[in-house]
């Protein structure tokens, strides 16, 4: 009877530690996984985001920043994806511009993954794929799919109550490791915080004219296929979302940035400096809930029988059929909505442009494939080969 | 083989006719400022108006829930401030239209947002209301009402719902329609101008609207 006790022990103990292993390694490896990123022609410079945060120093949530100068002086943009890190959406439009752009005037500021922590986590119950691959010409190209908040062991504990600074407002616990409910940040406040505060910290000492924050969103959320924009880019918003359905066919609305819902970058970042903020949201099916299982299939192409239900009994804020919302379409959206906000500044502002060439168009990348702006790590210069 | 090719050259022109009777906008009517921009159904699409009318350089003032006192007060809307629930912008030109000066045309942006009555305190039915004493208003004292759609499918609807009931509010009333070709798909606004003789005109795409409006206000 003892015996058996102790066999059933045993063998419970060997198959917890069997399952915790074999379930960690994975983790462990996506953790520790890096994205070559090879620098376009246009970058002149790469440095870290803790140059603007001392918080920062020697955290895996420092990332880099990519800066594009321009030959010819004007007016500065920064351009932040994978603030949400499961919505890829962003990270492959910057890394497009990193790998493609080249400035005539001005300077373009690239941070592809804002959310280091975040891009390195997993959405635990769930059942995300850990990577995702692009076709390129060259062969497939992996990324990490990360979460929508910082990880865990990077910043822990939780409080009961996320309280924002410095407006108090009171948030729910898990949006303390959200960057996109942390601004404006502060220099020795949490990780995010300070995560936050250093992107601040750019736009105010290097006189950042607009900052773009690019997501994805649900199609079953009213704020998707949209341009967020408080007050003051109104008016830009407005003139790129009717820009890019006039000349390039597709949808983008523009969604006023709520006064009272603190800590959203296209909240804060208006009221803290003088940059003028927007935020991007493309409809990504993969983040809704009532959809079949989670597979890097469905990431990509975002074909799902059951939101095609729900479409047909008009319960999605966006059109959908059989041929899904493909990450051809999300990444092109972006793009393209990107370029045009740079130039509606460009027309207001002209001693403030930004220039920029060389990126691709929605019809671009839906012809083409988001891969076929990708370059070779192989074949690249070792110095132009960067690693996040 | 003669009267075949005068017959093709007949139909050729025939067809360059159609066809450039079709595609070439008719002329727009001509409306006088100052103007009055506010909203039927307080969804955005009165921002983008305001927007292109900045875009084609043209001054405005802008109310989303005026009622007559306001449209009485003219230019500066009798200097009333924003607050929660009522917008009120003064971009008229000062300069040639002082304070006071009574508006000369009115342009409603038409599309319903439950979100956006309910941030003024309004329901359907008080929305409804409201239009019609203001647009009373107009007619009574000869303010040209231009209504705009812009907003799509997504700012259409089943008869009698939200969207089509402002829809019914504004547009029969009115002195002349703009619309986009996805809001008049169905051709409701095509029946509506043709029931009442209004001139419409149907343009691709919203940013169309901003050579519109350089060509109402010239
Ligand atoms: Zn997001």
């Amino acid at each position: 009877m003892m015996r058996r006790t102790w066999v059933i022990k045993a063998i419970l103990v060997v198959s917890f530690l069997a399952l915790t292993i074999l379930g960690g390694l994975g983790l462990y490896e996506q953790r520790r996984f890096d994205i070559p990123i090879v620098a376009g022609p246009g970058v002149t410079k790469v440095v870290k985001l803790s140059d603007y945060s001392q918080g920062l120093k020697g955290t895996i949530a420092d990332t880099l920043v990519f800066i594009l100068e321009g030959k010819e002086a004007g007016g500065k943009a920064l351009i932040m994806a994978n603030t949400h890190a499961n919505e890829p959406e962003g990270m492959l439009a910057a890394l497009i511009m990193i790998e493609n752009a080249v400035v005539d005037r001005g300077t373009l500021i690239i941070i592809p993954q804002f959310n280091h922590s975040a891009s390195r986590n997993t959405k635990p119950g769930d059942g995300y794929p850990l990577y995702f691959e692009i076709e390129t010409e060259w062969g497939k190209k992996t990324f990490r799919m990360g979460n929508r908040d910082a990880s865990p062991l990077d910043q822990w504990p939780d409080p009961d109550v996320y309280i924002h600074y410095p407006e108090k407002q009171l948030l729910s616990f898990i949006d303390a490791r959200n960057t996109n409910r942390t601004w404006p940040g502060r220099p020795n406040g949490l990780l995010m915080e300070r995560v936050t505060f250093a992107a601040m910290e750019i736009m105010r000492r290097e006189k950042v004219d607009i900052a773009v924050d690019i997501h994805g969103a649900e199609t079953m959320f009213p704020v998707t296929n949209c341009i967020v924009a408080p007050e003051k880019s109104l008016r830009i918003a407005t003139m790129a979302a009717l820009t890019v359905k006039a000349k390039e066919g597709f949808d983008s609305h523009v969604e006023p940035s709520p006064v009272g819902f603190r800590g959203l970058s296209h909240r804060e970042i208006g009221d803290h400096a003088e940059t003028l903020p927007f935020l991007l949201e493309a409809p990504i099916p993969f983040l809704d809930q009532p959809t079949g299982p989670k597979t890097e299939k469905f990431l990509l192409d975002g074909k799902d029988p059951f939101l095609l239900s729900l479409a047909r009994k008009k319960k999605l804020f966006v059109p959908y059929d059989e041929s899904g919302w493909p990450v051809e379409k999300r990444v092109g959206q972006h793009c393209s909505l990107t370029m045009e906000i740079l130039r509606q500044h460009a027309k207001r502002v002209p001693d403030r442009a930004v220039e920029v060439r060389g990126v691709p168009r929605y019809a671009d990348i839906v012809k083409n494939g988001v891969g076929s702006y990708f370059h070779d790590p192989a074949k690249a210069e070792r110095s132009k080969i960067y690693l996040n | 083989m003669k009267r075949f090719n005068t017959a093709v050259i007949l139909m050729a022109f025939f067809f360059l006719f159609v066809f450039f009777a079709g595609s070439a906008q008719a002329a727009v009517p001509k409306a006088k400022l100052p103007v009055l921009t506010t909203s039927a159904g307080q969804s955005n699409d009165v921002t983008t108006v305001n927007i292109v009318l900045e875009e084609a350089g043209i001054g405005y003032d802008y109310c989303d829930v005026p009622d007559v006192d306001i449209l009485k007060a003219g230019v500066g809307l009798a200097d009333k401030e924003s607050g929660p629930g009522f917008h009120a912008e003064v971009y008229t030109d000062l300069a040639k239209f002082p304070k006071g000066t009574a508006y000369k045309t009115i342009i409603f942006a038409i599309g319903a947002s439950l979100k956006g009555m309910g941030a003024s305190g309004l329901t359907v039915d008080t929305e409804e209301a409201r239009l019609k004493r203001t647009i009373d208003y107009c007619k009574q004292n000869k303010v040209y009402i231009i209504a705009i759609h812009v907003g799509g499918t997504a700012l259409r609807g089943a008869p009698g719902s939200d969207n089509e009931r402002m829809i019914d509010a504004v547009a029969p009333l009115a002195d002349y329609l703009i619309v986009t070709k996805e809001s008049n798909k169905d051709g409701r606004f095509t029946k509506i101008a043709k029931a009442k003789n209004t001139p419409l005109t149907e343009v691709d795409y919203a940013l169309d609207l901003v050579e519109i409006m350089k060509k109402v206000f010239e």
